[in-house]
């Protein structure tokens, strides 16, 4: 080499996420709502599942706390879902470190995009479905194991819990775990990826599975409680006046649902007030 | 009772961080969250049969009643996480005190005392949730600040903070709701004993039995399309399971 030769200046190879950085932003992205507030939802705790891939991506502090700052604002989406949007936004940073021409209002636009939908679709099917047919698994355990008769303590203290807490998670966990990096895997085809997670389909064969589980429910209930409301042999009257107060808090109940959607509690308590100052007078 | 309260304080928190920190795992529905309080405020041998029964009924009415199918947005607020843990230990707890005043022998009495606990402690607790708001909001800002001057470091410590924050409102509002449960049941049952009788217990869970029965009717069969029609098919699918299950009793 002599020294008119150029001297080949060693460029930093470009930044690229790994697999660890997934997996950070997934624990992250369980801790998303620790700051919730109604001016920004989400908007923090998605900064902080974001550190990760910030934290590879750009070296300075000050250019860490700007890429933190920018997505700081409003962000709002359902948190099982998070880690799809957080796996589409980390892939856009990364193309933007290597250079790539992206501006904060592509990012901003492409995570919205997403986001929103996310939380339509996510909200009925994880809050409005899954979870109460998650706790009705767990209250069917309650008649399921003393069906089978098993001997010794009560074991469904464990049961019951044990089968809700399985029936939700093996739904959710299956979303959390796969969002990150299928979401940067997907980065480009964001209408593609919302539609490959199927979550209307599934909400529909849920609903089904809940109400099919309800019905199962009311005659695990109804027929014990009616074999052990006449247990001398008095006839369909004395069954009749023992079932009633059940069946006209049920019926009162479903009722005025429809009128004050969601005062369950308030009727629980009206209905126990209720019955005290009526057992007070029969 | 400081080794149960701690207990009650440690289970308080983590549900609270489970419901209001972004875990989700369905810890802090109050199912779960009563059967783990049985499981760990166990009062000993002799109260062995009803001391598990008691979470498992308290946890299984306020799961009923607790269970909103409206949108997040639209639901009352209710701290459903705590209500549980609040509801269950209320209810041993007060067995292990309190059962010899009264003339009701069995456990309807404490699973009924336990589960109206539990639903006060949730609009109490869902109140002081709403309230605690503006501090995430102050904390937010605050972030946001430390991100622009480039501590990163900060940020994050202000948001574990946050977590830490949660825990601890979780584990003090469940401990308070938990004494002013036993407090007010200690002055109101020895004193009410003699109107405590059975029927009278029985009146009265059958009256809260019903309306959390109404209340899943509305969240798993109305809310949903043709829930009739699959409410009705399980109904018969668990007749036939229940005759058949009798027909092979000897």
């Amino acid at each position: 080499m002599t020294d008119l030769e150029p001297v080949p200046i060693e460029t930093p190879p470009a930044p690229r996420l790994r697999t660890i950085d997934f997996w950070r932003m997934t624990y992250c992205s369980f801790y998303l709502q620790a700051l919730f507030a109604p001016e920004r939802q989400q908007g923090p705790g998605f900064a902080l599942a974001l550190l990760p891939a910030i934290k590879r991506l750009h070296a300075g502090a000050a250019e860490r706390g700007r890429a933190l700052a920018r997505h700081m604002g409003f962000f709002g989406t359902h948190p099982v879902l998070s880690g799809y949007v957080l796996g589409l936004v980390a892939r856009l940073e990364e193309r933007r470190a290597q250079g790539a021409p992206i501006d904060d209002a592509q990012i901003e636009t492409a995570k919205r995009s997403l986001a929103s939908p996310l939380a339509a679709l996510g909200d009925p099917l994880f809050w409005v479905t899954l979870r109460p047919l998650a706790g009705l698994a767990g209250i069917l355990g309650l008649g399921l194991v003393s069906l089978a008769g098993v001997a010794g303590p009560d074991q469904r203290v464990l049961v019951c819990p044990l089968l809700a807490l399985l029936t939700y998670n093996a739904v959710a966990l299956h979303y959390r775990v796969r969002g990150v990096p299928r979401g940067y895997a997907m980065a480009d085809e964001p209408g593609k990826l919302l539609h490959s997670l199927r979550l209307g389909p599934l909400k529909a064969v849920f609903e089904r599975v809940s109400a099919f589980l309800f019905g199962f429910l009311i005659v695990l209930t109804l027929v014990p409680m009616t074999a052990s409301a006449d247990p001398a042999g008095q006839g369909a009257m004395h069954t009749a006046s023992v079932l009633a107060p059940f069946a006209l808090a049920w019926i009162g109940t479903i009722l005025a649902l429809r009128r004050w959607p969601g005062r369950s509690v308030e009727l629980a308590l009206a209905a126990a007030l209720v019955a005290l100052v009526v057992s007070t007078r029969v | 009772m400081l080794t149960e309260l701690l207990r009650v304080a440690l289970l308080g928190g983590l549900l609270t961080i489970d419901r209001s920190a972004g875990w989700n795992l369905m810890l802090g529905q109050p199912l779960v969250g009563a059967c783990l309080a049985g499981a760990l405020l166990n009062p000993g041998p002799e109260w062995e049969p009803l001391a598990l029964r008691i979470p498992l009924g308290v946890g299984v009415l306020l799961q009923m009643l607790l269970t909103d199918p409206s949108l997040p947005a639209a639901q009352k607020p209710r701290d459903t996480a705590t209500a549980g843990v609040v509801g269950a230990s209320v209810g041993i707890l007060c067995l292990e005190r309190l059962h010899p005043y009264l003339t009701v022998t069995g456990g309807i009495v404490w699973v009924l005392v336990g589960t109206l606990a539990g639903l006060l402690a949730a609009m109490a607790g869902g109140w002081l949730e709403v309230g605690m708001r503006s501090g995430s909001q102050d904390a937010a800002r605050r972030g946001e600040a430390l991100a622009l001057e480039g501590k990163v470091a900060a940020f994050e410590a202000l948001y574990w903070r946050g977590v830490g924050r949660l825990f601890l409102r979780g584990a003090s509002w469940s401990v308070a709701a938990t004494v002013a449960g036993v407090a007010g049941a200690s002055l109101l049952l020895p004193n009410a004993a003699h109107f405590l009788t059975g029927p009278r217990s029985g009146l009265l869970f059958a009256a809260v039995l019903g309306v959390a029965l109404g209340a899943g009717y509305h969240a798993h069969v109305r809310t949903p399309r043709n829930g009739f029609r699959w409410a009705f098919l399980g109904a018969l699918v668990a007749a036939v399971v229940l005759l058949r299950s009798k027909g092979g009793a000897p």
